[in-house]
């Protein structure tokens, strides 16, 4: 950890060397521990580093809120970064709502925000730049339909109220299994596992052992709800019994997923998100046009297709290139 | 040193402390051009005013030698309550008055617990922060509590943000904080929270009635939880059940690092402003340094210890 801060900090000196000024650029995450926003962390270097290569200064900054998912430390992030007068943000809203006033006074500052990864209920920002997250849901619900033959029983393990990201996930999945397939009863999809592992095992625990016998097929929208599920599926002893589809990448869902234990994953491009999303704020102050809606794309991944160098940069992303 | 420079010496302390914090971010180069701006101190004192709030009641509880440890639960349940009572189209002075009452009435719920079945504060509120926090999600059904538009929005913000004005919710705190001086130094109720707290026993052979004024110190200081709930829902503009988890923590630091001795019989309302100030400083700080999140949390921790202990110091010298 201490020496990629280290490294970091070198490379913003070296960056500032190169240039007068330098625009700065905060990144500001949900969190993070989780492996998804070390993906974005990576791809906001990754862009910074190709600036350079153009001879356009760019230092990042990388500053997730004190206490993860505590939306109210989150708009302190952003107003600390507002006081400091950095050049724009990149910010993956914790919540839709809570995060418009912060935003919003950024704008008025004339600071240009990059949403990424999760929607903002304002239209003051320069760009949105995310997975289309309800046609990732649908993805889900269509291989997990498929996989159990159009019959059976699914659990949906929600995580958490208000995260638009997930929600959108959740409604996808649940139009398409409702639509599409008649014949699968959806026995919970009302559970919220809550924002850590922990809490999700705990979550999925307890849908478990009292839907244990009958499940056939289980959902879980994120990388935290899918490793809590993972977990307590196989204290269960049902891992590689019931279907699993999970969403996002990581080195437990990747495991699980080489061991039969996950049935396939919807892969975000996170490294994508965090790269468009400076490449697009750096836009917006260079004072070029950018789209409203930058979609980065999802794959879904099995074990059969794990291997395929098209999906490389999303199943491994090579973190240790850009934050070491 | 003299006996009548010692007190001087003891409030000054926590000022020191705060200046020390604020040198120790403005000395070097790079951060003081951003750090050392009224902008910056503008945003700082905004970010102060939930938790100076919450610690004007909980300086009074702590002087009284009690402890409120349902702070957090009681800012995410009256903000909460505020955020249904927009959503029902409620003006902002009925919403102000609703939500304060409803912090009066989670401390009137705590001090009669405390007074009338006689347990220790530490027990009956480690007992509401789960109680006011379950009712919390269950009243905003387990979500955040989203409305259209309400004045009270704009109460902690101001219109541009580079403007010299400060938003309305940091008067409100100013002017709280004078009345709360003048109410633990010049009145009947304040003095005898301080009798409470230095010996209960004492307290009630002079006449002191313990019950009531037990009851009446919970309740008011609920009353100033209550508003601090308010000024929480007018910045994330919705009710949100699960924001200021461990939000206590920060209070009852405050009040500390402020002087007050969680024995009772010591605090006072200038030193646990400046011990919010100090917190906040210390955040928006380490965060214009572009230190680590993880490195924040441990040198914030290792300042409530160091001052504590430093209080002790003072204490223990001085003369009984």
């Amino acid at each position: 950890m201490k020496s990629h801060w280290l490294a970091l900090l070198g490379f913003c000196c070296a960056a500032a060397l190169t240039a007068a000024e330098p625009y700065t650029i905060a990144v500001i995450p949900k969190g993070t521990t989780h492996e998804f926003w070390k993906s974005i962390h990576a791809g906001a270097v990754k862009a910074q580093r190709e600036l350079a290569a153009e001879g356009i200064a760019v230092n990042v900054i990388w500053k997730g809120p004190l206490k993860e998912d505590d939306r109210e430390q989150q708009v302190q992030v952003v107003e600390n970064f507002i006081g400091r007068r950095v050049s724009g943000i990149v910010l993956a809203p914790l919540d839709h709502k809570a995060l418009v006033a912060p935003v919003e006074t950024a704008v008025r500052g004339k600071i240009p925000v990059v949403i990424i990864d999760s929607g903002l209920a304002t239209n003051v920002y320069a760009s949105f730049v995310s997975t289309d997250n309800r046609e990732g849901g649908r993805i889900a619900a269509r291989n997990l339909g498929r996989l159990l033959g159009g019959k059976g029983n699914v659990i949906m393990l929600r995580l958490q109220v208000g995260s638009n990201s997930t929600e959108e996930r959740e409604a996808g999945f649940v139009e398409v299994m409702q639509q599409d397939f008649p014949s699968i009863r959806l026995l919970s999809i009302d559970q919220h596992a809550g924002a850590t592992r922990d809490t999700a095992k705990r979550a999925a625990e307890t849908l478990l052992s009292r839907y244990g016998s009958v499940v056939n097929g289980v959902f879980a929208p994120n990388e935290s709800t899918g490793a809590g599920m993972l977990l307590a599926l196989r204290d269960a002893g049902l891992a590689g019994k019931v279907k699993f589809i999970a969403f996002d990448s990581g080195e437990t869902l990747n495991a699980g997923l080489k061991s039969g234990h996950i049935d396939g994953l919807v892969v975000q491009n996170p490294m994508n998100m965090g790269y468009l999303g400076v490449k697009t704020a750096v836009a917006v102050l260079r004072g070029e046009k950018v789209p409203a809606r930058i979609d980065t794309g999802v794959g879904f991944v099995t074990r059969e297709n794990f291997d395929d160098p098209a999906l490389a940069d999303i199943v491994n992303p090579p973190l240790d290139k850009y934050l070491k | 040193m003299s006996a009548s420079l010692r007190p001087l010496l003891t409030r000054l302390g926590p000022f020191v402390g705060l200046v020390l914090v604020i040198t120790l971010f403005a000395l070097p180069a790079e951060t003081r051009e951003y750090f050392l701006t009224y902008n910056n101190f503008k945003i700082i004192l905004t970010q102060t005013v939930i938790v100076a709030i919450a610690a004007l009641g909980m300086t009074m509880i702590i002087i009284s030698g009690g402890i409120d440890l349902s702070v957090g639960s009681s800012v995410a349940l009256t903000s909460v309550v505020g955020a249904l009572l927009i959503q029902h189209g409620w003006g902002p002075v009925p919403v102000l008055l609703t939500v304060v009452a409803a912090g009066g009435l989670i401390g009137l719920l705590n001090g009669a617990a405390i007074a009338g079945l006689r347990m220790t504060p530490f027990i009956i509120t480690l007992g509401t922060l789960g109680v006011a926090r379950g009712s919390a999600k269950w009243l905003a059904d387990n979500q955040t509590v989203n409305y259209d538009a309400s004045p009270i929005n704009g109460w902690m913000t101001t219109a541009d943000p580079f403007s010299r004005a400060l938003p309305v919710g940091v008067w409100v705190t100013v002017a709280l904080a004078l009345l709360t001086a003048v109410l633990l130094r010049d009145t009947l109720f304040g003095r005898h929270l301080f009798a409470l707290g230095s010996n209960e026993t004492a307290a009630r052979y002079s006449g002191v009635r313990i019950t009531r004024m037990k009851i009446l110190g919970y309740t008011t200081a609920g009353c100033f939880f209550g508003l601090a709930g308010l000024f929480q829902l007018s910045r994330l503009r919705q009710g949100d059940p699960t924001v200021a988890v461990g939000l206590e923590l920060d209070i009852i630091a405050s009040v500390i690092i402020g002087g007050a001795s969680l024995n009772g019989g010591v605090g006072t309302v200038l030193g646990s402003m400046i011990g919010a100030l100090i917190m906040s400083v210390l955040r928006n700080g380490s965060q214009q340094m572009g230190w680590p999140t993880y490195f924040q949390e441990i040198i914030i921790g290792l300042v409530i210890i160091v001052a504590v202990f430093l209080d002790r110091l003072r204490q223990g010298k001085a003369p009984a």
